[in-house]
């Protein structure tokens, strides 16, 4: 299990990008030191009746204050698409924000990282605000020698937010955009078969994250070749905790039943134990 | 104490509070047999509430005792155990094999739930199902049996006197009131279950009410919960005449809430110089005000 701790923490940024995304940096040196590539946060606006629960938000990366400290900082990229997002948008350096982290199993579990050695090349794929579950898996595997290619995808250019961030971890990205206004017209599962197709000999991991139809649609992709695949999943959750087993989704078989906790069985699961035909979780 | 469903089994929220600080914690509500639980989506946020279709997804009674329950016996706090069923051989079955539990301190009896011999007719708006469950209940208890009234009927203070009549050594109020909401843009209600249970501080003014009423019509101990979430909440409900209450939907967002509660009270005692025992019930009606 995770070190979480629950903390007030204080604002130190909170800059716009494009396309209603904001990068959120908060000063928490304990909870950022104990994070793992995949984890996530659970973030309170206090004082708030009316944005009652927390938000889960997954840890876009931990940074230094100067170059030879340890992480201090832990910060998250968000989009605005409700209330909670909008208020956090409004957030201004030293304001304070509960931040319960790290929480969930990341992408590094041992038995997720020996396969991640093993493969040929580790394909990374992002639909929209899913690119925020997937630079700090893209650091660890650049600082393990792995140099990831990244598939990114979003509705329009001002949709990749973050890409930048990549440039110095990823072998390459390939883009894709809904209306072409960047990289490819279309879904980012169209290169992502042309790249399995052509390249059918390759042993690849996947590490997918991004909205429910678009995992669904990858890991039907990824599952023809059998290469084996990474899915961090999303759900509506009451406390990020385990506790309300309001974020549970379902699973073929296994020891805990038919249905898992998002936030501590995941978010990061086997794609293959997920039941991709079962009710999707809400669209949000 | 932390309320039922909202703290897991304890274990959880080791790692975040101290859990020897809490005065009890009632577990997650168990079954005999283990449940599924419904399809997501299982939670929506309303206005300073939430609706929850969780569908009661637990590890059933046998599980408990040899999974969940060792490590609640290594605490000093108090363990109470939320027993549900769907049949008054159901909710006995599942009391007899957690009477072999060493450590449990109470049951509190869940009569929310549909009765499916009946239609589906919930245990808890029925006056002749309340007695049939809570005294066969009782007669199989090994430890003190507590029951928690649901809020979703005309008259809670009938029920009350039922459960008080049937041997409940103590009364817990309320359970969630049945709401619903809905998607707009698709016309699809945001539950997978249509409708759910609304928690949290937007049912408070009206648990209260309902606490105030039952204590004044039992005599037997209540335990009141509904929306608190600061130890000014808790102490209205113990001043409306709880002798104990519950912390829920609060421990999502933040966790040490019941502990600070009990801070607070103590606080709040020292600073008016009064016993808690003072306080229970300690409310001043104004004249001719009735309920
Ligand atoms: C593990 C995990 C990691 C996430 N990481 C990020 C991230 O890095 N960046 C980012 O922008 N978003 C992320 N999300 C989605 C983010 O939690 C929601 O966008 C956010 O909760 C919306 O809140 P709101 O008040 O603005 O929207 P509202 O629509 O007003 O929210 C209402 C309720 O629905 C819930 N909700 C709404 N959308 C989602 C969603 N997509 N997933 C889960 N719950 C939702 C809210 O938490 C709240 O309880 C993540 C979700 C999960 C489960
Ligand atoms: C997610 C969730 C799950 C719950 N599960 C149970 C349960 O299993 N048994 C039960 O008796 N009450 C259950 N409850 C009801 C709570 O114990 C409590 O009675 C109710 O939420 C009102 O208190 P609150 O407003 O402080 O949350 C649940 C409530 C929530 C929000
Ligand atoms: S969010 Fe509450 S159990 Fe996962």
């Amino acid at each position: 299990m995770t070190k979480m701790q629950d903390e007030i923490t204080p604002v130190v940024g909170n800059r716009s990008l494009t396309g209603g995304h904001y990068l959120l940096s908060l000063y928490s040196p304990r909870q950022a030191r104990a994070t793992r590539p995949g984890q996530f946060a659970m973030v309170r606006l206090p004082g708030r009746s009316d944005v009652l629960l927390r938000r889960p938000m997954s840890i876009y990366e931990v940074a230094q204050r100067s170059k030879h400290s340890k992480p201090e900082i832990i910060r998250l990229l968000y989009k605005i698409v409700g209330r909670g997002t909008r208020m956090m948008a409004e957030l201004k350096p030293a304001d304070r924000v509960g931040l319960i982290a790290p929480l969930g199993h990341g992408f590094f579990e041992e038995e997720y990282l020996a396969r991640a050695l093993e493969a040929d090349e580790v394909l990374l794929v992002a639909g929209g605000i899913g690119i925020a579950a997937l630079l700090m898996p893209a650091r660890e595997l650049a600082g393990r020698g792995i140099r990831a290619t990244l598939f990114f995808g979003g509705r329009t250019k001002n949709d990749l937010a973050g890409l930048a961030d990549f440039r110095r971890s990823i072998r390459t990205a390939v883009l894709s955009t809904e209306d072409g206004s960047r990289g490819h017209r279309g879904y980012v599962t169209e290169p992502l078969a042309d790249y399995l197709h052509h390249h059918s000999k390759k042993r690849f991991l996947l590490m997918v994250c991004g909205p429910w139809p678009m995992l669904a649609a990858s890991v039907a992709l990824v599952q023809r070749y059998g290469h084996p695949c990474l899915v961090s999943m999303e759900n509506r959750m009451g406390c990020g905790l385990g506790v309300c087993l309001g974020c549970s989704i379902r699973v073929d078989g296994t020891g805990h039943g038919a249905y898992e906790r998002v936030c501590t069985e995941g978010p990061v699961f086997w794609a293959e134990k997920v039941a991709w035909n079962a009710e999707a979780p809400p669209k949000v | 104490m932390t309320a039922s469903g909202t703290f897991g089994y304890g274990r959880e929220f080791a790692r975040l509070i101290d859990l020897n600080r809490l005065g009890g914690i009632v577990v997650k509500g168990i079954s005999a047999d283990p449940m599924e639980g419904n399809p997501p989506p299982r939670i929506y946020e309303t206005e300073a509430g939430m609706l929850n279709a969780i569908g009661l997804q637990n590890v059933g009674a046998k599980k408990f005792l040899t999974e969940k329950l060792p490590f609640l016996r290594t605490l000093e706090t108090r363990c109470v155990v939320n027993v549900f069923g769907y049949s008054t051989e159901d909710y006995v079955r599942c009391i007899e094999i957690l009477n072999a539990g060493d450590g449990i301190d109470a049951y509190e009896l869940n009569i929310s739930c549909p009765n499916t011999r009946c239609g589906g007719m919930v245990y808890g708006n029925d006056p002749k199902l309340t007695e049939e469950v809570v005294r066969a209940s009782k007669r199989a208890a090994r430890f003190p049996l507590f029951v928690k009234l649901s809020p979703n009927v005309t008259d809670i203070t009938e029920l009350a006197r039922v459960a008080e009549g049937s041997g409940a050594d103590a009364l817990s109020l309320v359970n969630t009131f049945v709401g619903m909401a809905v998607d707009i843009e698709t016309r699809t209600p945001r539950l997978s279950n249509l409708t759910g249970g609304l928690s949290g501080p937007a049912i408070k003014p009206v648990a209260l009410r309902m606490v105030y009423q039952v204590a004044q019509a039992v005599k037997i101990p209540v335990i009141g919960m509904g929306g608190i979430a600061s130890a000014e909440d808790a102490l209205e409900f113990l001043i409306a005449g709880a002798q104990a209450v519950q912390v829920g939907t609060a421990n999502f967002y933040a966790p040490a809430t019941a502990i600070d509660i009990v801070e607070g009270i103590r606080g709040f005692c020292r600073r008016k110089q009064i016993h808690l025992t003072d306080l229970i019930g300690s409310l001043k009606a104004a004249a001719g005000s009735a309920v």
